[in-house]
């Protein structure tokens, strides 16, 4: 029991063996295992973490575009504003130059219109004159006197007138 | 009785006028045959993803033992742990294996003491390893030169009360409960077997690496 011999020796030599087999089949093989998965989730993070910040890059580059883009819009709406505007003085000037020439060529036809008629009734109140003059002479020489003849043609012709210059 | 208490010779090689084999040496290689068996069934089929119940279980238990050590000699001594690990388990299962109607090979002195040899070589290999021969020299004579006989005593008394540490609790519990089953052979021993067989075995094999992870640690000083 209390004595030491080459059992000491033998049991060194186990023990040793033990410990390279234990180290082979358990301790080994289980650590490998463990420090894999912790690669694993370490690469998970890291990928995880990388990906993130990719899509704040993504994100930011996105808004800086949407901003770009929405400024242009208002950009683009206000010269289209603008340009209709423009557009809208311009066309609404062009139609009133036309439309105050159309009125004037109208008046002027009017007052030639007029004119020529005017000129049609004096002659054809001349006309009428003559006949009426005529039939007055003829008919009425010796009834009346020259005066009323007058008077009377210059009644009709200045009714005639006036009616002519009311219209 | 004494019978008992008696490392017997288990056979002899018949070379250089006979060498008994004690039945420590055998018992051990009965463990290691358990140990290594119960390794390579349980070790196989290991996978990253998705784990087993058995490979949890078993990871947990290597890397509880392993963040136990590295909490102990560093992270720079990761290689000394598989060492450790070996020896924890194999003084664990010497310990309960009482038990199983083997006598604990712990109980010889020769087993005891070749653990302690291996402890002290690993001791002072850590501290060379680290600090180089000139560093380790020179820490005999720290703080002061006078003190240097005591230190290289140290040397030899670490291990020695390791051994005899060891060698004293479980040859004590043997003894008891050797005396107990003679005594009362009838449900009294139980309470007493889990004391004896199972508690102070599994917390000798835990203060066994516990105090040479310690004593590493300081030799790296």
């Amino acid at each position: 029991m209390l004595q030491l011999n080459v059992n000491l020796l033998f049991t060194i030599i186990n023990l040793v063996v033990l410990y390279l087999l234990l180290k082979k089949f358990l301790i080994k093989p289980v650590t490998d295992i463990m420090e894999k998965r912790e690669k694993l989730i370490a690469d998970g993070l890291n990928e995880a973490s990388s990906a993130r910040e990719e899509a704040a890059k993504l994100k930011v580059e996105y808004e800086a575009a949407l901003t770009g883009a929405r400024d242009e819009s208002v950009k683009i709406v206000e010269k289209a504003q603008t340009q209709a505007k423009a557009e809208y003085e311009r066309i609404v000037s062009e139609a009133g130059v036309k439309a105050g020439g159309m009125l004037d060529s109208a008046k002027a036809q009017i007052q030639l219109e007029r004119e020529q008629t005017m000129k049609a009734l004096q002659s054809e109140i001349a006309g009428l004159a003559m006949t009426a003059a005529a039939r007055i002479v003829g008919e009425k020489t010796e009834n009346q006197g020259n005066q009323d003849i007058y008077n009377q043609f210059l009644e009709e012709a200045g009714d005639a007138h006036e009616d002519t210059d009311k219209h | 009785m004494l019978e008992e208490l008696n490392c017997e010779t288990v056979f002899t090689i018949p070379i250089f006028g006979g060498i008994g084999v004690s039945e420590a040496v055998v018992v051990t290689w009965v463990i290691m045959a358990v140990l290594v068996g119960l390794s390579i069934i349980f070790v196989r089929n290991l996978k990253v993803e998705n784990p087993g119940r058995k490979q949890i279980v078993l990871e947990s238990a290597v890397g509880w033992a392993s963040d136990f050590f590295e909490g102990i000699i560093g992270k720079e001594n990761k290689r000394y742990i598989p060492y450790l690990i070996t020896i924890v388990l194999y003084l664990g299962v010497s310990n309960i294996i009482s038990l199983f109607g083997f006598k604990p090979p712990t109980k010889d002195l020769n087993v005891t003491a070749a653990l302690a040899i291996m402890s002290m070589f690993l001791i002072e290999y850590s501290g060379i390893h680290k600090n180089g021969v000139k560093h380790w020299m020179k820490h005999f004579a720290k703080p002061v030169p006078v003190v240097a006989p005591i230190m290289i005593l140290e040397i030899v008394i670490r291990p020695l009360s390791l051994c005899m540490r060891l060698f004293g609790n479980v040859l004590g519990a043997f003894v008891i409960m050797e005396l107990l089953k003679a005594i009362v052979p009838v449900l009294v021993p139980i309470p007493f077997s889990f004391y004896f067989d199972i508690f102070d075995g599994l917390l000798q094999a835990y203060v066994f690496v516990f105090l040479t992870a310690l004593f590493m640690n300081e030799e790296q000083e």
